[in-house]
């Protein structure tokens, strides 16, 4: 009997692994081997075609110390992060619009998310004209209502830079996070407001008292989405403004980039993205820990 | 406390009507009890003392004022959903507070209140739960609780007991009438349980597709129903009704092939010919000897027997139709076997099939 069990139990196992080794071998070629060779670069001395030597932390004082241009992506990335709390605010404005019963609401829905499953790279070129000087719509627009004489090269101007990109990247997202918010506000049963509004609660009340609580899972998970858009960023910016002009938009994953394949230094580039893996890695966790570990959890149902 | 009272009042849902200017009075710290089967409109009428749907045509009025235009925190009323409707991301002492905090109630006197409404209801040590650590029983408490903290002029109820399992609706049923005893408050409950109906209500208001077909005690709609639905629908096993045909001026004929005469009630003007006879199971018995004065025997076969403890139900053939009779429990026919029912007739209901009306 116990011989049999166990041939049974281990035929079972074969069996597991079995069905999970293609998707671990992905996994671990695609995820774990680059991590690890990453970690193993970033204390190293490498570049193409040479042997590697042991650098200990050379690179990561060289990053924290000397190199201004790090801190100054540091420092953008963390301004482009500002675009999610303002995304989702305006999600939220949207999503309780839409989930009004207004006519067309479904196409308005539509409408909105629309962005969200564009290529990126599509959305930075049409960005990148809309913006443009000569023949931009905007500087059209605002010039014909009078309201600037010159026309301004938003993508090009150490002031606008930023901000125009940012505009952008809250475009592209602002539907996705609308549908988020939109389902965990379809998932508060109607009558908790019926009981509010017996209770007394006014509509602001019933906004911040009922609806704001019940939809922290949902806003967390924007949060954690927006994050982590933040640091991988990486076809808006290099097709809307390569980084530029200067470091204006240089993020931190444009400079990984620029750094290994301009500069080709691969070592140096290393360093910089084990430093932005655990900043990215505490943002979330700390994210996932205020929403109570249930970030993104829509049903409330008790 | 106040009275209420419904003057003409009307739903509807764009051109569809359901609710068809019903009027009714309800006396200040009654319980009254609205009954019907389901999309009858009886939450829809509910919701419209409430505030939460428009009312399309006619009055409501919360002692002696007219509230249609009212706000539903105005109108000092609390209600009880059917399924609780509590707070969820907040605690049952929250829950409670709730309301008041919405009604300048100073913290000390919220505090007071909520301690009170808690130990009415058995609720001090679950203050701090949430309604997710909590059973169907205590939801259900907690949600009076919230509705008792504001002492309100009504408290409406949604089927707030069809949730929970047999047992637990029987000892809440029980605990929500000591509630009425003790705060005196003037309460309409919805609900399409007519043993609730029937032992909760100082009156019952028995809802038909939009219409009040009686208003009464629960004695009343049981013993007098005044239609046909009425006669239906309140009664558990329902009462047998079975066509009948005018056969002289005071007679008439039940059924088609096993036919028996019954004597109209004396005082019947009715000039219809087409009538339902109507007789409770209780006011069947199985026949022995000769029938007694007031009493009509006849014939038919045992279909089924279900054996209740009490007594049993004897569910026989009479010429085509079912009837139903409730017998003594050491009464036991055989299936398939002809069957000689005993028919209390002087206690049977009479309606014109036509009107539904009851003949009297
Ligand atoms: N929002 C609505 N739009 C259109 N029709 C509605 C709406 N709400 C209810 N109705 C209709 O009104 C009628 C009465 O509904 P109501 O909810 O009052 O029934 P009820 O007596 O409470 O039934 P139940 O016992 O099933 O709860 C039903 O025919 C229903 O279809
Ligand atoms: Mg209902």
């Amino acid at each position: 009997m116990a011989l049999l069990f166990r041939k049974k139990r281990s035929r079972e196992l074969v069996f597991i692994w079995a069905l999970l080794l293609p998707a671990l071998a992905v996994y671990l070629f695609y995820r774990v081997i680059p991590l690890v060779w990453n970690v193993v670069l970033s204390f190293s001395f490498w570049s193409p075609g040479k042997p590697a030597k042991f650098a200990g932390l050379y690179h990561y004082e060289e990053m924290l110390f000397y190199d201004d241009a790090f801190w100054v992506a540091l420092k953008n990335t963390a301004v482009f992060m500002l675009g999610t709390p303002i995304a989702i605010v305006l999600a939220m404005a949207l999503a309780l619009l839409v989930d009004q019963n207004i006519r067309g609401r479904s196409l308005y829905r539509t409408l909105i998310f629309l962005p969200y499953p564009m290529m990126i790279v599509a959305v930075g070129i049409v960005w990148r004209w809309l913006y443009n000087d000569s023949v931009g719509l905007i500087n059209y627009v605002l010039r014909s209502l009078g309201i600037i004489d010159q026309p301004i090269p938003f993508l090009e101007s150490y002031d606008f830079a930023m901000a125009s990109v940012m505009v952008a990247a809250i475009w592209q997202i602002v539907g996705f996070f609308m549908i988020i918010i939109l389902t965990g506000l379809q998932n508060i049963p109607a009558h908790l407001y019926e009981a509010a509004v017996i209770d007394g609660a006014r509509a602001h009340h019933r906004f911040w008292r009922i609806t704001l609580p019940l939809l922290r899972p949902s806003i967390f998970l924007c949060v954690i989405l927006g994050v982590i858009a933040s640091f991988t960023s990486f076809d808006l910016i290099y097709t809307m403004t390569g980084g530029g002009p200067g470091l204006a938009t240089e993020l931190l994953i444009t400079y990984i980039y620029k750094s290994s394949f301009t500069l080709s230094k691969f070592d140096y580039a290393a360093a910089v993205t084990v430093v932005m893996f655990l900043l990215f890695l505490a943002l979330a966790l700390i994210a996932n820990r205020l929403a109570g570990g249930d970030a993104g959890k829509v049903d409330i149902a008790d | 406390m106040a009275t209420v009272e419904f003057r003409k009042l009307v739903k509807r849902y764009g051109t569809h009507q359901v609710v068809h200017g019903i009027d009714l009075a309800i006396n200040d710290g009654e319980f009254l009890v609205l009954v019907g089967p389901s999309g009858c409109g009886k939450s829809t009428s509910l919701r419209m003392l409430a505030g939460l749907e428009d009312i399309s045509g006619g009055e409501i009025l919360i002692g002696d004022k007219v509230v249609n235009e009212v706000e539903p925190r105005n109108r000092d009323i609390a209600m009880v959903f059917q399924d609780y409707a509590l707070y969820p991301h907040m605690s049952v002492y929250e829950n409670m507070a709730f309301s008041l905090h919405y009604r300048d109630t100073p913290k000390q006197e919220i505090r007071t209140r909520v301690m009170e409404a808690a130990e009415i209801l058995g609720l001090q040590d679950l203050l701090d739960r949430r309604p997710k650590q909590l059973s169907g029983g205590q939801r259900q408490r907690v949600a009076m609780g919230r509705a008792i903290v504001r002492k309100p002029q009504v408290f409406l109820f949604d089927e707030p007991l069809s949730n929970l399992d047999a047992k637990l609706r029987g000892s809440m049923r029980l605990e929500i009438k000591k509630l009425h005893r003790k705060l005196g408050v003037t309460t309409v409950y919805v609900t399409h349980d007519q043993i609730e109906a029937m032992t909760l209500a100082d009156r019952v208001v028995v809802m038909n597709s939009g219409n009040i077909d009686q208003v009464g005690t629960p004695e009343d709609v049981y013993h007098s129903p005044q239609t046909i639905f009425v006669a239906g629908f309140i009664g558990s096993p329902t009462m047998n009704l079975l066509p009948a045909k005018r056969n002289g001026s005071a007679t008439i004929v039940v059924g088609e092939k096993s036919d028996f005469h019954v004597q109209l009630p004396a005082k019947s003007a009715s000039n219809t010919d087409a009538f339902v006879f109507g007789i409770r199971p209780e006011d069947i018995a199985i026949a022995s000897g000769d029938p007694e004065d007031g009493r009509v025997h006849v014939d038919g076969v045992v279909d089924v027997v279900e054996a209740l403890g009490p007594d049993t139900l004897v569910f026989a053939d009479v010429g085509g139709h079912q009837v139903t009779a409730r017998v003594r429990p050491d009464v036991k026919p055989d299936i398939g076997q002809p069957v000689r029912l005993s028919l209390d007739v002087s206690r049977a209901h009479f309606f014109e099939s036509e009107s539904g009306k009851v003949v009297s």
